[in-house]
């Protein structure tokens, strides 16, 4: 291995160290330019050409503003969004976790007819195109009288339930069958031991699959967007921003639109980094099974 | 899979002879479909009670949030969204002469104006496009012309995009693969855009794509001299499909870079020691060894891409509005804003019949892994 460097591996190198940092780049970038153009003013936004920091007109020293947040912060709209998307978010994410374990239980570990049909069923659920039922489920929801939140919280049951079920399904397959006949040796249930040994055991796997499911929950767009539109105060983060129109309304805001942006990028992005290894685990493994 | 149901059912005629071990089959049976009940039931709700009724309601003229009567009308829904004509367009000849006509800015002939030669019985055709296939001209109209240009926008879209991933990706997942310092946070980096909503992102291409100099992009393309005036990227229609697909391409490279990471680490490390040794070159690793091995990963990435492809919306609706749509933005638009239920639902089964197609042939795939 240990070779002396010659011409070429010195190209190598330098080419190699250029790909990624074109790759870091390619990746950063539309991130960075709008945490950029929050920081500016409007002025600012529209100089030409457009700066890479926030630069003062006349003088072009760096002159970053924070306007832009406090006026995001101040505004109702942005943050009922937070809390609508926060609620809905998390309501569903539960749902799907205490259901989909229940179901995951069953179709991992016990013996029942049916069984097969019902694992198909389930994956097939993963693949549901969610705008198809769109209308039928406006139909349901009108006839039950549901408001606009616990509309959301029950159609993203859709997605996120199919997804915690086959993934935790592949994962409780995975406990040793051992852990379920030596419960039942010291006289325990099958609940019993579902729910005092096996759900214990999943913890890591309902944390990784719960996060997922919540990021799909706060992601989505089509049913907020149809479900909220009779009922505006109900918006959540991502209809929130499609809506922004800002305090004054002669053109778009778009400093205060990538303000907003960062705002609810910047947990997600830090969040997603805490439990990195976790997240590309389950999302290899959600994708490859389900 | 198999393995573990051989498993199971060994195990089956094995238990009875171990009394300590058993539970009544019976019972674990009942326990099993308590357990499976509040999904199936909540499956029952939000999916499958929603489908019949989409389907019920695209044989209908349903009005979307309104008190007007409903009435069932068969596959007109149908026929209007799926009625595509093609017919020859014949050059137009002078009456006087006899010859044919040209243009005489451009120089081109000069063909009949398609409102004349399509249908207009019992719904008008409108023209969708123009072609010239061995020095005949075509003209392709449709009933719904909106609709046969969501579909077409949805599958360029799909192939592009995936096709543009998967080689993105793949490059990605090579260079985190190899060992270099900054691999951790290289890696951390990539969940970046998978992290940002969806119409977050869109906003923030929308911004980067801003008519003018304020813009990214333009500024970009000025200072590079490359453009004389600044381009209004999302209002020329030439441009709006390859912002989607960049938009998309930059959103979801990364989600396909991991699956294929993932298939990269479970490679055994001394096959390629092998061939350094046998001496074959990097490239020739990549397409002997590495491809072929990489293939299942590959294939599950990539029908698990198409299939989200095939049902965008975020994108379309937030940075389009109603100058293009994809298969899903129309289905929206013709819900909400045209309140034709039952027209939208016919939309919805079509995207449902779509993708039931690429989802057997997923399945299919899949299982055939498995063996």
């Amino acid at each position: 291995m240990k070779k002396s460097l010659k011409p070429y591996d010195i190209l190598k190198r330098v080419g190699f160290n250029f790909m990624i940092i074109f790759v870091l780049l390619y990746l950063l970038f539309p991130f960075y330019w709008a945490v950029n153009s929050s920081l500016k003013t409007e002025s600012q936004l529209f100089m030409t050409p457009a700066t890479a920091v926030p630069r003062d007109p006349a003088t072009l020293e760096f002159s970053p503003t924070l306007q832009n947040y406090s006026v995001v912060l101040r505004d109702g709209q942005f943050l009922r969004g937070l809390a609508n998307s926060t609620i809905v978010a998390t309501a569903s994410t539960s749902l799907a976790l205490i259901a989909g374990s229940f179901a995951a239980f069953a179709l991992g570990k016990l013996r029942f007819r049916g069984r097969r049909p019902a694992l198909y069923l389930i994956l097939a659920m993963t693949m549901f195109p969610q705008v198809t039922v769109l209308t039928g489920l406006y139909a349901v929801i009108t006839v039950l009288g549901l408001s606009a939140i616990v509309s959301m919280i029950f159609s993203y049951l859709l997605f996120t339930l199919p997804f915690t079920t086959w993934v935790l399904t592949s994962f409780f397959k995975g406990l040793p069958n051992e852990l379920m006949e030596s419960a039942q040796v010291d006289g325990a249930t099958p609940f019993q031991t579902f729910r005092r040994i096996l759900l214990p055991l999943t913890a890591p796997a309902l944390v990784t699959t719960g996060l997922l499911a919540f990021i799909a929950a706060w992601n989505e767009y089509l049913f907020a967007l149809t479900f909220t539109a009779i009922e505006p105060g109900s918006r959540t983060v991502p209809v929130a921003i499609a809506f922004f129109t800002g305090a004054v309304a002669h053109q778009e805001p778009f400093g205060e639109i990538m303000a907003a942006a960062s705002l609810v990028t910047i947990p997600l992005v830090v969040l997603v980094l805490i439990f990195q290894r976790r997240i590309v685990a389950g999302l290899t493994s959600g994708a490859i099974k389900g | 899979m198999a393995v573990k149901n051989d498993g199971a059912s060994s195990k089956k005629s094995f238990l009875p002879r171990k009394p300590n071990f058993s539970i009544p089959a019976r019972r674990e049976e009942k326990l099993a479909l308590k357990l499976l009940l509040p999904t199936l039931l909540i499956i029952g709700i939000i999916a499958f009670y929603p489908l019949a009724h989409v389907f019920y309601t695209s044989f209908t003229d349903r009005i979307f949030a309104g008190r007007e009567e409903t009435n069932f009308i068969g596959f007109d829904n149908y026929r209007r969204l799926l009625s595509v004509h093609i017919a020859t367009l014949d050059p137009v000849i002078d009456e006087t002469t006899g010859e044919i006509v040209v243009d005489p800015e451009t120089g081109e002939v000069v063909y009949e104006r398609p409102i004349d030669i399509l249908p207009r019985e019992p719904i008008r055709f409108r023209e969708v496009n123009q072609f010239t296939l061995f020095g005949t001209r075509y003209v392709v109209g449709a009933t719904d012309r909106n609709f046969v240009l969501a579909f077409s926008n949805t599958f360029i879209f799909t192939v592009v995009s995936v096709f543009l991933e998967l080689v993105l990706g793949l490059a990605i997942a090579l260079v985190v693969n190899s060992k270099f310092r900054f691999r951790g946070p290289m890696r951390a980096a990539m969940l970046v855009p998978w992290a940002v909503i969806t119409v977050v992102s869109a906003r923030m291409w929308e911004w980067m794509l801003a008519p003018g100099r304020a813009g990214m992009f333009n500024a970009f393309f000025d200072w590079l001299g490359v453009v004389e005036r600044p381009i209004a990227f999302l209002a020329i229609s030439t441009f709006q499909l390859p912002a989607m697909i960049a938009v998309d391409v930059w959103k979801t490279t990364p989600f396909m870079a991991l699956l294929l990471l993932a298939g990269l680490q479970t490679m055994p490390e001394d096959i390629f020691e092998a061939a350094e040794i046998d001496g074959a070159s990097k490239v020739r690793q990549f397409f002997t060894i590495t491809l072929p091995l990489l293939k299942p990963a590959i294939a599950v990435a990539l029908v698990f891409r198409t299939l989200d492809a095939l049902r965008v919306f975020d994108i379309f609706q937030v940075m389009l509005g109603q100058s293009q749509y994809s298969l899903a933005s129309y289905n929206y638009f013709q819900l909400v804003a045209n309140r034709n239920m039952g027209l939208a639902s016919a939309i919805g089964v079509l995207i449902f019949f779509l993708i039931f197609i690429f989802a057997i042939s997923y399945i299919r795939m899949l299982g055939v892994q498995r063996e």
